[in-house]
């Protein structure tokens, strides 16, 4: 066997590896896809397939007629987009300023906010329950729009100045010369040199608050106060009630914003996460 | 002098709105947690409630029944095992998107990230009625065609644990293969050409070229995995522990734990003791990693 051949064999015998194994990988979401539009709800029977014999979008119409989920998203977009506005106004003057400069006490706050970032919310849960109860802000959206903030500020913070720290200060030195104020340095030439990072920052606050369903669940009482997350999973199926085939619509429904944001932003997505990530 | 004082002030200023932010919203309700640590309170004593001391703490770490103990060894366990099937099997499937020739990379590529980019809590909850469901999820199904008896994937502890490692893994593992396929192609192929020429086989170029010429690259994403499998929370709430729909399995970390005693149980004392001793344990980790990171930068 020449080694051309042997190496065709191998390339094949790899590609088909990886078939199976993207296959494998996308079972869960293709048997719900496949759910969701099944006409015949034969889920009990044997012969199911992944390929619907039957396409019907039925559960689809039930998801946006029969449950309030435009409510829910219209819910989760205006705390989304406060917290976003709060976490980011705060955090990029923040994030500059611990970045370039350096003054007293910068350190150990610094340091204090590494600590804070590997402390999950949700720890403090009963403590914030308990704060938020006399302020009467338990189910209401400001309460949740307040724990939310608070996370991601830290988040914000943390990325945005770990980004900064990699746009060199010549930059800004050269603008100083040329007699910019420090607010003309941060609004002409750092925030466009950061906007990878602000993009992204921005995006993993939307989806933080999109996919956030413990709080909610949590804080929020009524159904008509739930946010996506919170809805999605009171729409849930179990193992004796619910209807699986509207949940996997709903499913469905929900990641695919998500996910076209994902894929938009996926180039950035390393250069912006991990630059910020660890480093000190 | 003057001057500098001005600039500091200057610097607090700009970072005012954030600071005070993270003061109220998340150092405060941390130092009311440990607060309520030192209390009884519960659902019985909401308001009404009294100083009990280090009780808690004592309950928490001193007796073995208590359930911390275990569920701090069952978070070691899980994170330890998770760890490791995630590095292997991510190193894998990356070396061989690496091997020369593969066209359709990219395409594969997309397909195993896919996992990464839907929102999480829904996938677990997909996994949960989609596949381990006992009567229409998908494994069930598969077994009744191969003629084997469906079982009860959530329900004991054993498969309990499985299910959720693989849960995880299909979670995590498009990130890592990301950072480490990532991290496969800065290295420059005329290591490998020169250790070919040497002699060197698979094995020897893996051992000593590949994972040195990786591990500070793949490091810190590493290390930030460590810590978010060390506080999963969602994969083992949300497949086995939900309010009303538990599976009957008892696997708790130490995440879940905690959770439970606060939202469960109603036992807020406690479980804000339990909050205290997880921090604890987060920053000696935190401090841990730190100060090995300086020393190999130094």
């Amino acid at each position: 066997m020449s080694k051309k051949t042997k190496n065709i064999i191998k390339l094949t015998i790899l590609n088909l590896f990886f078939i199976l194994i993207c296959f494998v990988t996308l079972v869960p979401i293709l048997y719900a896809v496949s759910v969701s539009l099944n006409a015949n709800n034969s889920l009990l029977s044997s012969d199911f397939s992944f390929i619907p014999k039957n396409i019907t979008f039925a559960n689809y119409k039930a998801v946006f007629v029969e449950k309030p989920i435009m409510l829910w998203f219209k819910n989760s977009m205006i705390m989304a987009v406060i917290t976003l506005v709060i976490s980011l106004g705060t955090g990029i003057p923040a994030a500059y300023v611990f970045s370039r400069k350096k003054f007293k006490g910068r350190k150990t706050i610094l340091k204090t906010i590494i600590l804070l970032y590997a402390f999950p919310s949700l720890l403090s849960m009963t403590a914030l329950y308990k704060l938020l109860v006399p302020m009467g802000l338990i189910n209401t959206k400001i309460g949740l729009i307040i724990v939310y903030t608070g996370t991601e500020a830290i988040f914000a913070l943390w990325n945005m100045k770990g980004y900064f720290d990699t746009i060199p200060y010549e930059i800004e030195e050269a603008a100083m010369i040329d007699g910019a104020s420090p607010i003309q340095i941060v609004t002409q030439i750092v925030l466009p040199l950061a906007k990878p990072t602000i993009a992204v920052t921005a995006m993993m606050v939307l989806i933080y608050v999109w996919n956030e369903y413990i709080f909610a669940v949590n804080f929020m009482t009524g159904s008509d106060t739930y946010t996506l997350a919170a809805g999605l999973y009171s729409l849930q199926a179990t193992e004796m009630s619910g209807s699986w085939p509207v949940f996997a619509a709903a499913s469905i429904v929900v990641s695919i914003p998500i996910l076209l944001v994902f894929f938009a932003l996926q180039k950035n997505m390393t250069t912006g996460l991990t630059s910020g990530g660890v480093k000190g | 002098m003057k001057d500098r004082k001005y600039n500091t002030l200057k610097c607090y200023l700009w970072s005012l709105p954030s600071l005070v932010l993270i003061l109220l919203i998340v150092i405060f309700p941390i130092i009311y947690t440990g607060y309520i640590s030192l209390t009884n309170m519960n659902v019985y004593h909401w308001t009404n409630y009294s100083f009990i001391g280090l009780e808690n703490y004592k309950d928490a770490i001193l007796v073995f029944d208590s359930g911390f103990i275990k569920a701090f060894v069952m978070t070691v366990i899980w994170t330890v095992t998770s760890m490791i099937l995630q590095l292997v099997i991510a190193y894998v499937l990356a070396s061989l998107l690496n091997v020369r020739g593969l066209k359709a990379r990219n395409i594969y590529k997309t397909f195993l990230i896919f996992p990464w980019a839907m929102p999480g809590y829904v996938s677990i909850l997909l996994w949960k009625t989609g596949m381990f469901n006992s009567q229409f999820g998908l494994l069930n199904q598969w077994m009744n065609k191969l003629g084997l008896t469906a079982a009860k994937w959530l329900n004991s502890d054993w498969s309990a644990f499985w299910c959720c490692t693989i849960v995880n893994l299909w979670l995590a593992l498009p990130f890592m293969i990301t950072i480490i396929d990532g991290a496969l192609q800065s290295i420059d192929h005329s290591f490998y050409e020169s250790a070919i020429l040497d002699g060197a086989n698979w094995f020897e170029r893996t051992v000593y070229i590949t994972i040195p010429m990786i591990k500070p690259i793949i490091g810190p994403s590493v290390v930030i995995t460590i810590f978010t499998t060390f506080k999963q929370f969602d994969v083992i709430y949300l497949l086995t522990q939900q309010v009303g729909a538990k599976t009957g399995a008892n696997i708790h970390t130490i995440m879940t734990y905690a959770y439970e005693n606060a939202f469960i149980t109603n036992n807020y004392g406690y479980s804000s003791a339990i909050s205290i001793l997880i921090f604890v344990i987060l920053i000696l980790f935190t401090v841990v990693i730190n100060r090995r990171q300086k020393e190999r930068s130094v």
